[in-house]
């Protein structure tokens, strides 16, 4: 790898290339088709040792692999000595802190960005100077009286009634990962291109704000939507709630029939988060008309969105296969149906936003009437627990023989032994799955997140001309999921004219070649690019198959 | 507010006058009982020995000896061992504190009969009073450790029972091996031996039946030592304190003088004790009923405001401690400095006693105060501070003495001014400390801490 500067710096919150998925494939794929730019990556992770070795074999133009983690690995408990002697140090510290010559500007962004609520793009920028400024240190945002001071305002202001032994270490847990990022230093790329708002999309937008070079963002996932869903569901937001005698007592926030003040607090950082990044990028890609809206909801400028739906090569060679229904004598070009059982797939990572659970309900409902052959293909080790509740699940079903974990497999080898993908998932942007899936003509059942409704039925009136491509369901919803695979297991015609209407909604809207395109225009107007740079070896790299699913 | 302070606060809770006197009588009783029964024997003895014409002060030095070195020493093994029994209890693994406290004793047994043999060599006892002064020593530095234990695991009444039994039995005995069995001066040191002896039995039997029978040999007292050793070094530099000005006038100006100094400053300790009684009956119920509400309050998920005001709380709570025991201190000192000739002439001192005995019991008040300041500081687990309290009296005590001492002056007069200082810097640091309860709490968390 070669330590030259950068045409673009990707920005990537956990995923590639350390974490299989849709989001790094893409990534992948960006990179692989831009042989003629030099790319950086920079992986904002958790923390040290949360990802193993790389999932992608990086191409030959990727320049740098740099890291940034927003936590320090965990360190041992203290001894009552070692807490007098960091007693101390707080105490030394706080003496030269209180009397810094002038009070820190990030400090002063952090409380703008979390008590003065949504301003206009000049304020978003002028938080982002503030915070760009780096002048506050990490122990004097733990220790300092005037970040106490700011958690006190922000207890007064927007939790006045939260547990404020939670709303403090809430306050460390969202600001420490801040202010190591704001610490980063910056990688030099002619321009940023961040692949999420969150974290990555801040540390693009304050390095775009230092460097002045230009940042374009795309959101697959609209990254505060997908984090206020899973805030819905932490169980590690508690509330305090008042006991007959007057005490308090906690529980979890989940419990509550109202939004707890600390849920209300991380949704209005994760906002805060995309409205610095929208506020700083000149460019805006998302994947759909739904996505645009939710942007603009969130404040977008709706001048710099721009849609540049995923791509996917169709194959040369298009599966021609034969029908099973006897009266239909196969049409040449027309897709090829499997005797039942009906070939089901699950196909991405094994993790709850995914919701594997109504998946496997879906599928021990539908085996009531029709015989499947269900296959979950994706790793099964990011979130090994979850993984262990699905396997239980299926095993308390008493569906071992029918629903199989197979792990992951190259996607070109996925397809071909499956009649329908299923995706179940909580939230989506725009899912690759789908698109491969229609590439080899198998229809898709998905539920209602995302791009995925205009992906199955259409999002004009010409893409709905061509039919739909499968079904849509409601989030969490086993019975529907369970019905559409009924109706296409017992529909071979339907089946197969869902599976046609797919390859030729992506010839017509989801070509890869036209993505690329799409994003060569974007850098070139960022000013990225050197034509005579050659990269070798990365022609040879275009297919996506260095990555796995 | 552990066992004791229930009981405390059900007296005061009755709202009578006798409810309310019980309960400060109960606090003399657990503070004071065993230095008050201990040092009212030792004046006893002398008293006694003066009528009988025997020559007690060869005992009387070495007896005051003792006391210093086993005070002193035992301080640090003092603080750590009931930290860790108080950490014991709180974790609820009483079966921990079985076993390193045998071994505790077996070593403070050796230890300090050790520094019994250096005493009475240093002293040249004859042999006769040498024989007794070794295992002696080795009796009262177990005692100190019992009562470490004790204080937290037993009822305050065995130890008053304890040394109600073994003060009288100590002037009985050393009484009977004088005038019967005609020791002579060794007869008042084998009585007051015996008695000290019957002492640690019955809180050696007191602490046995508390302690639970399966016990875990595996634990360790030692690492409460590295973690404790501030709180140790604390111990030990305010002990050392007490004796620090006594060590340096006999150093100065020998035994003779320093055994008179430190009658004079024994005498007039006594006039802490109300101060002291209240301040544990203060400490233990209403203080630690609003530092244990605060500290709930953390845990169970309590709002900002209602948080800072139980911080306020505490705060106004420690100030009102110390005034008040300003006030109580002051009233007893008062009362100590008009009788002081009558007192005086009372434990058999000499008349030219009385200036020294009220310049003393003033630098006793003084010292009491910072005492309860180290206290307050402990409480918030600032053992860092009450560290530099403690270490600052000492410093101030040896150095202002000596200064007084190289001017002409009575040494009393350093100790006074060290006393009268320390008290006062100690004050603005607690109620510094006091003032950041809050930053400091939730500050001095360590981030990133599994």
């Amino acid at each position: 790898m070669k330590s030259l500067e950068a045409d673009v710096c990707l920005l990537v919150e956990g995923t590639y290339p350390f974490v299989s998925g849709g989001v790094s494939s893409w990534v992948h794929d960006i990179i692989l088709g831009h042989p003629e730019l030099r790319f950086a990556v920079l992986n904002v992770g958790s923390h040290p040792g949360a990802y193993g070795e790389p999932r992608f074999q990086l191409p030959d133009n990727v320049v740098g692999l740099h890291r940034v983690f927003c936590q320090e690995t965990a360190r041992p408990p203290l001894d009552g000595a070692a807490r007098a002697d960091l007693r101390e140090q707080i105490r030394r510290l706080r003496t030269t802190v209180d009397t810094r010559a002038r009070p820190s500007r990030v400090l002063a962004g952090l409380r703008r960005m979390h008590l003065d609520g949504a301003s206009d793009s000049e304020g978003q920028q002028s938080i982002l100077d503030d915070l760009a400024t780096n002048d506050l240190a990490l122990d004097e945002l733990l220790y300092g009286r005037a970040s106490f001071d700011l958690l006190t305002q922000l207890s007064d202001r927007a939790a006045a009634q939260a547990p404020f032994l939670d709303l403090f270490w809430h306050f460390r847990a969202i600001h420490v990962p801040m202010l190591r990022l704001l610490a980063a230093p910056v990688v030099p790329a002619a321009c940023y291109h961040a692949i999420a708002t969150g974290y990555a999309g801040l540390l693009a937008a304050v390095w775009s704000r230092r460097s002045q070079r230009p940042l374009a963002l795309t959101e697959h996932g609209i990254y505060a939507r997908e984090r206020e869903m899973e805030l819905a569901r932490a169980d590690w937001i508690r509330e305090a709630a008042e006991t007959d005698d007057g005490g308090f007592g906690l529980r979890t926030a989940t419990w509550a029939p109202h939004v707890s003040p600390l849920r209300k607090i991380w949704s209005g950082f994760f906002r805060a988060l995309s409205r610095l990044a929208y506020a700083q990028a000149g460019r805006i890609v998302t994947l759909s008309e739904c996505n645009r809206g939710k942007q603009i909801a969130d404040g977008a400028p709706a001048a710099k969105i721009e849609i540049v739906p995923n791509g996917v090569d169709l194959p040369d060679d298009a599966p021609v296969r034969e029908a099973v229904n006897d009266n239909d004598a196969p049409d040449e070009g027309l897709i090829e149906l499997h005797p039942a059982p009906l070939r089901v797939g699950f196909v991405g990572r094994v993790v709850p936003i995914k919701d594997l659970i109504t998946f496997i309900r879906a599928c021990d409902l539908a085996l009531h009437s029709v015989d499947l052959q269900v296959r979950v293909i994706g790793p099964m080790d990011e979130d090994a627990a979850y993984a262990t509740r699905c396997r239980d699940l299926v095993a308390r079903l008493g569906r071992g023989a029918k629903i199989a974990f197979v792990g992951p497999m190259p996607p070109a080898a996925i397809y071909g032994d499956l009649d329908v993908v299923v995706l179940t998932s909580f939230s989506e942007g725009q899912p690759l799955v789908i698109l491969e899936a229609y590439a080899r003509g198998v229809p898709a059942i998905a539920s209602d997140v995302g791009a995925c409704r205009e992906m199955i039925e259409g999002r004009d009136a010409a893409d709905r001309e061509l039919g739909p491509s499968g079904f849509v369901t409601r989030v969490a919803t086993p019975k529907e999921t369970a019905a559409a695979l009924v109706r296409l297991a017992s529909d071979p015609t339907l089946r197969r004219r869902m599976g046609e209407s797919g390859r030729r909604r992506v010839a017509a809207y989801y070509q890869r070649r036209d993505m690329l395109a799409s994003y060569r225009a974007l850098y070139a107007a960022m000013g990225a690019g050197d034509p005579s740079i050659e990269v070798r070896g990365v022609m040879q790299q275009r297919q996506r198959g260095a990555g796995t699913l | 507010m552990a066992g004791i302070g229930w009981k405390l606060q059900r007296l005061i809770d009755r709202g009578s006058l006798a409810g309310t006197i019980g309960a400060y009588l109960t606090g003399v009783a657990v503070t004071s009982a065993p230095w008050l029964l201990t040092t009212a024997v030792l004046t006893s003895l002398r008293i006694v020995a003066r009528r009988s014409g025997t020559d007690f002060a060869i005992v009387e030095r070495f007896l005051t000896l003792v006391y210093a070195v086993t005070v002193i020493l035992s301080a640090p093994i003092h603080v750590v061992v009931s930290r860790y029994t108080a950490d014991r209890l709180y974790d609820h693994h009483l079966e921990k504190i079985g076993a390193p406290l045998r071994r505790a004793t077996a070593m403070v047994l050796v230890g300090f009969a050790l520094c019994g043999v250096l005493l009475v060599t240093l002293l040249k006892l004859p042999l006769l009073l040498a024989v007794v002064g070794a295992p002696l020593t080795a009796i009262i530095g177990a005692q100190w450790l019992m009562l470490s234990v004790g204080g937290g695991m037993t009822s305050p009444m065995i130890v008053m029972r304890a040394f109600g039994i073994g003060a009288p039995l100590s002037l009985v005995f050393a009484w009977m091996l004088d005038t019967t069995v005609g020791l002579g001066a060794a007869g008042y040191l084998y009585g007051f031996a015996a008695g000290q002896l019957a002492t640690l039995a019955i809180l050696v039997q007191g602490v046995a039946r508390a302690v639970p029978g399966d016990a875990d040999e595996s634990a360790r007292l030692a690492p409460a030592f590295r973690e404790y050793r501030l709180l140790a070094l604390s111990a030990l530099a305010y002990y050392v304190s007490i004796w620090a000005d006594k060590i340096v006038v006999y150093l100065v100006l020998g035994g003779t003088a320093a055994t008179f100094y430190a009658a004079i400053a024994a005498v007039a300790w006594f006039s802490v004790i109300p101060a002291f009684a209240w301040i544990y009956v203060q400490i233990e119920t209403s203080f630690y009923r609003r530092f244990r509400a605060f500290y709930a309050d953390i845990e169970i998920g309590a709002p900002l405001r209602r948080l800072q005001q139980g911080a306020e709380e505490i705060s106004a709570e420690a100030r009102r401690i110390l005034r008040g025991a300003g006030v109580v201190q002051a009233s007893a000192s008062g009362i100590a400095i008009a009788a002081a000739p009558f007192l005086v002439h009372a434990v058999g001192l000499s008349p030219n006693a009385t200036p020294l005995f009220r310049l003393n019991a003033i630098g006793a008040a003084a010292q009491m105060i910072t005492l309860l300041e180290v206290l307050l500081l402990y409480y918030f687990d600032l053992r860092r501070d009450a560290l530099v309290i403690s270490a600052g009296l000492l410093c101030s005590t040896v150095t202002l003495t000596l200064l007084a001492l190289a001017l002409g002056r009575q040494p009393v007069l350093g100790y006074l001014l060290a006393c009268l200082a320390t008290s006062m810097f100690g004050a603005v640091l607690v109620r510094r400390r006091l003032s950041t309860l809050m930053l400091d709490t939730f500050q001095s968390q360590p981030f990133g801490v599994s």
